[in-house]
């Protein structure tokens, strides 16, 4: 008979009463999406490991707090993401404190951002993503990274940074429009005149 | 549809968050308006510039590793690469979860022993009381503390005659 794994409550439950194992199968689970997840940000393999296993003590730490409300996998990436930010700021290397733009601002009117050229290596435009997204503020940057690179609905998102679909809606639009610009500021070489 | 009420949904389009009721209109106003249809191309051309960068391969036994570091509260070899206050962050997340239950476990102790102390010196308490009662009911004083007193009254009338014994003799 097949036998099926148990579920994150089930192992979040073990955890809290001392179950090593439970917990390392909990941080199985989730690794390769921690490690994906703080890849957007940071560009280091042993800084990435670093982060990622504060991620998963942080974690730990705070099994008891939580309430099961939202789904583990969206506990956890706030967590991640928490940790990540907050290693940035000490760094020194958050491009701006953001507020949220009221009007978004005009994109380059005159220019028109074509799809990437067919002789483009993907790791070049994904070097290129990088570049600009560093340059974008982490209000933006964390709503293009879990919408594009971790293809999460807008509602996971919400849940995550604790916002309405609504604000992820009109947050990643400032965003895409954010990157537009500073790509096209940074490359106008990839832009077309209208 | 109106292409106000269009621009506004192509986004949400693209990112596959709208029903077929909503997605159905939208469609069928992109093939006919040129000019939404490019705005939509637009946001497609951007999509395409999202590339997520190529996946860091998580080390060998690194679930273990954060599992037994968590439970167990052993610390971590570290990368190097965070910064002091965020490397004694991580460590102290690593050594807090154990000191904490350390602590609890300490505390739990603690209270058991008080819990026993307080115990025993109520028995004493009740023991000593117990005791010190008058084993009759003769109300009889205790003359040991005055044996004692008149026997140091003794000693002294002794000390005193000796040595008024011995001022005489030296006296011409």
């Amino acid at each position: 008979m097949e036998q099926t794994a148990p579920d994150d409550d089930r192992l979040v439950a073990e955890s809290l009463q001392g179950s090593q194992i439970a917990f390392q199968l909990l941080v199985e689970r989730y690794q390769d999406r921690i490690f994906r997840l703080i890849r957007g940000y940071v560009r280091e393999p042993a800084e990435i490991e670093d982060l990622a296993q504060e991620t998963f003590l942080k974690t730990y730490k705070r099994l008891e707090s939580f309430q099961h409300q939202s789904s583990f996998y969206t506990w956890i990436y706030r967590i991640a993401i928490n940790t990540v930010l907050d290693h940035i700021k000490r760094r020194g290397r958050s491009p701006v404190q953001a507020v949220e733009d009221l009007e978004v601002l005009p994109v380059n009117p005159g220019q028109r951002l074509p799809a990437p050229a067919a002789n483009l290596e993907r790791e070049e435009i994904s070097a290129i993503t990088q570049s600009v997204l560093e340059e974008i503020p982490e209000i933006f940057r964390t709503v293009l990274i879990l919408r594009e690179f971790e293809e999460l609905a807008y509602q996971d998102i919400a849940d995550m940074l604790g916002i309405s679909i609504g604000t992820v809606e009109s947050r990643l639009f400032r965003a895409r429009a954010r990157f537009k610009e500073k790509l096209l500021q940074k490359h106008p070489e990839f832009g077309a005149e209208l | 549809m109106e292409c106000h009420d269009a621009r506004s949904l192509i986004q949400s389009y693209l990112d596959g968050e709208l029903s077929q009721a909503q997605a159905a209109p939208l469609r069928t106003h992109l093939l006919d308006c040129q000019p939404c249809r490019a705005g939509a191309q637009d946001e497609k051309n951007l999509k395409r510039w999202f590339a997520a960068p190529a996946a860091t391969a998580v080390p060998e036994g690194f679930a273990a590793r954060v599992a037994r570091a968590a439970v167990q509260g052993e610390s971590l070899p570290r990368r190097g690469t965070l910064t002091p206050l965020a490397g004694g962050a991580a460590a102290g997340a690593t050594g807090a979860v154990a000191v904490e239950r350390r602590e609890a476990s300490l505390l739990r102790f603690v209270l058991a022993c008080t819990a026993a102390a307080a115990l025993l010196l109520f028995t004493l308490a009740l023991g000593i009381r117990t005791l010190s009662l008058p084993q009759t009911n003769q109300l009889a004083a205790d003359d040991r503390a005055e044996v004692q007193l008149e026997r140091t009254l003794e000693d002294l009338d002794q000390l005193n005659r000796t040595e008024a014994a011995a001022g005489a003799q030296k006296r011409p």
